[in-house]
């Protein structure tokens, strides 16, 4: 233990040198912060421009697919990374979102209304599973999520006035964006917000506290954290993005059939998440977008090494890598945070990422 | 006038009575100590002091309100800051990160206005980090801010969890062994520093510890716990030669 120093007491007397300018050590110089958003601002800008190029192999409705999967992933690792609570029926909160909308819109109701209805029906469906969520942990959550998926799909989708039965339910794009690169842009955009309130969910008082119950309920709560409301909280928030990410999903293949929600999509959820990195945005970024455009960019005949490909990377992630593809990345996003550039070789056994680890380690 | 008090505070685990009965109570400006050898119930009695547990029987009467049924979280805005046998940090973190963490029951915008990146939860964030700035530097952390809890060593990730406990605003501590893990000499500094927070910041504190010149030398009163029911309470020096204290911890002879 280090010495306790007794010397300055700002208690007493309102302090006239203020602690403020410590807040701003080891942040970069102007030219710093300049540099980091001119790489930040180009990789965005590249993005973009391989939606205008549309070139071969990532043709645009295959990224777009990619953006949405990211925007699932999201919503999952809200669950998975931050509060640290599986969910293997995430397939359901999407099939639901998916539903809602292309229901909606078929029945005359707006696109830009329809989504946000989504969001309140995936918000909606999470909300029942986080009540259960607040009783069960670990492998019996685990199978109470799966079970539930199970349910919702077999039971709610089964409904044909709702889902079409076995034909599916069209699902039109909105006017003005029913061209490939025009829905692109939009998915986007709906990642961007969503990519914006990731963030600032875990800046601020209620990522602070749902990370807080992962580590040590009791803990959370003798800091006065309401541990009920907040894991409810991380629930709703999850549903409400895996919603919105379902209504895309809906109207970007333009038709939807209860069969697009098995088990297996469920999975993959979770595997993109995991192999992406928990803690991780850039991670569950490039993890998820592999996982939505590999099947769709490799012969017919090779889709099913996907799931091949998607064990391995698991293994590799669980045993050697528990950071995932985030920790690969960490050196480039520690950089663009605002931290001096710092690339090792070396595998490091502790991931440090700030929020990792959600106890799916076994 | 009494900040705590407990009366007939009982809790039972299946067939085994944890805590049986137990009577105390903390005045304003105190130091209590509560000892007794392993396992005699201490934490169990902060448990359900804090509603951890819910107590099968007995109440809990803080500053004249019973707050026996009151939800753990509702007692940090009252003035309620614990600390555990083990650190309760999430060790993931950073110093600072938690000094934020600590402070959950004072934000004062919503959940949702923070997630939405509202611009008054820009300038709260800030002002947090200012406050937790000027614990830290109380307690000579501030060089210690940005590094996780987890790979401090003992002594100092004790000290970051009193200064995530003073992020709360407490009148009332309820401190679980917070020198275990020291040395005798640190244990005595942290007997300064328990004396200093107690007349700057008007603190009465409640503490579990096992360190007997510590307990001596800063205790008001002392109250001594064995397989569940108290065995004694009294001043330091008296509860020290007490024949019955002395047994259970030596253990008796027949």
């Amino acid at each position: 233990m280090a010495t306790i120093e007794m010397t300055p007491v700002p208690a007493a007397a309102p302090d006239e040198r203020s602690l403020l300018p410590l807040l701003d050590e080891g942040k970069p110089s102007a030219r710093g912060w300049l540099a980091r958003r001119i790489v930040q601002a180009g990789v965005i800008g590249a993005g973009l421009a391989l939606i205008a190029v549309n070139p071969p192999v990532l043709q645009t409705d295959r990224v777009t697919k990619g953006l949405i999967f990211v925007i699932i992933g999201f919503s999952l690792h809200i669950l998975l990374g931050y509060a640290g609570q599986i969910s293997l029926g995430h397939q359901a909160f999407v099939g639901v979102g998916a539903f809602t909308s292309a229901l909606l819109v078929s029945k005359g109701l707006t696109f830009w209304v329809a989504i946000f209805v989504s969001g309140a029906t995936g918000a909606l469906t999470a909300l029942i599973l986080g009540f259960v969520a607040l009783r069960l942990k670990g492998l019996v959550l685990a199978l109470v999520t799966f079970a539930y998926g199970q349910v919702a799909v077999n039971s709610i989708f089964a409904i044909p006035q709702l889902t079409g039965g076995g034909a599916g339910v069209d699902a039109l794009r909105p006017a003005g964006f029913e061209g490939d690169k025009a829905w692109a842009y939009l998915v986007a955009g709906f990642l961007a917000l969503i990519w914006l309130l990731d963030w600032r969910l875990v800046k601020s008082k209620a990522g602070r506290a749902i990370m807080t119950i992962r580590e040590n309920e009791v803990a959370a709560a003798s800091f006065g954290i309401n541990v009920v409301g907040y894991k409810i909280l991380a629930f709703v928030l999850s549903g409400a993005i895996a919603g919105i990410g379902g209504a895309l999903f809906a109207h970007h293949t333009r038709q939807v059939a209860p069969n697009d929600f098995n088990f297996q999509l469920a999975l993959v959820f979770v595997l993109m998440v995991v192999v992406g990195g928990l803690g991780s945005r850039p991670g569950v970024f490039v993890g998820s977008m592999f996982f939505g455009i590999f099947p769709l960019a490799v012969p017919s005949d090779f889709v099913h090494y996907g799931e091949l490909i998607g064990a391995l990377l698991l293994l590799l992630t669980l045993t050697m890598f528990p950071g995932g593809i985030g920790q690969q990345l960490k050196p480039f996003t520690d950089w663009i945070a605002g931290h001096p550039f710092h690339f090792s070789l070396k595998p490091q056994r502790e991931s440090g990422i700030s929020s990792g680890g959600a106890g799916v380690r076994p | 006038m009494s900040v705590l008090e407990c009366n007939d505070l009982s809790i039972q685990f299946g067939g085994l009575k944890a805590l049986d009965a137990v009577d105390l109570s903390v005045n304003e400006w105190e130091i209590v100590g509560l000892i007794g050898p392993n396992g005699a119930g201490k934490t169990t009695f902060f448990n359900c002091v804090m509603n951890v547990y819910n107590p099968t029987r007995g109440s809990v009467v803080y500053r004249g309100e019973n707050i026996t049924a009151l939800p753990t979280h509702e007692r940090v805005p009252r003035g309620f800051g614990r600390t555990f046998q083990n650190v309760g940090l999430v060790k993931s973190l950073t110093v600072m990160d938690n000094m934020l963490i600590a402070q959950h029951s004072k934000v004062r915008y919503g959940a949702m206005a923070g997630i939405g990146g509202m611009p008054g939860s820009f300038r709260e964030e800030t002002a947090l980090r200012e406050n937790a700035l000027e614990i830290l530097s109380f307690m000579g952390l501030v060089e210690h801010r940005d590094a996780r809890v987890g790979s401090l060593p003992y002594g100092l990730q004790k000290l970051s969890e009193i200064a995530a406990v003073l992020g709360t605003d407490p009148e009332f501590l309820m401190l679980d062994e917070p020198t275990s893990g020291m040395s005798p000499e640190e244990a005595h500094e942290f007997g300064d520093l328990l004396l200093k927070l107690r007349t700057e910041l008007n603190l009465t504190v409640l503490m579990i510890e096992h360190h007997v010149p510590l307990v001596v030398r800063v205790c008001d009163h002392v109250y001594v716990l064995n397989f569940g029911r108290l065995l004694a309470e009294g001043k330091p020096h008296e509860i020290q030669r007490h024949p019955e204290v002395v047994a259970a911890y030596l253990g008796e002879e027949e």
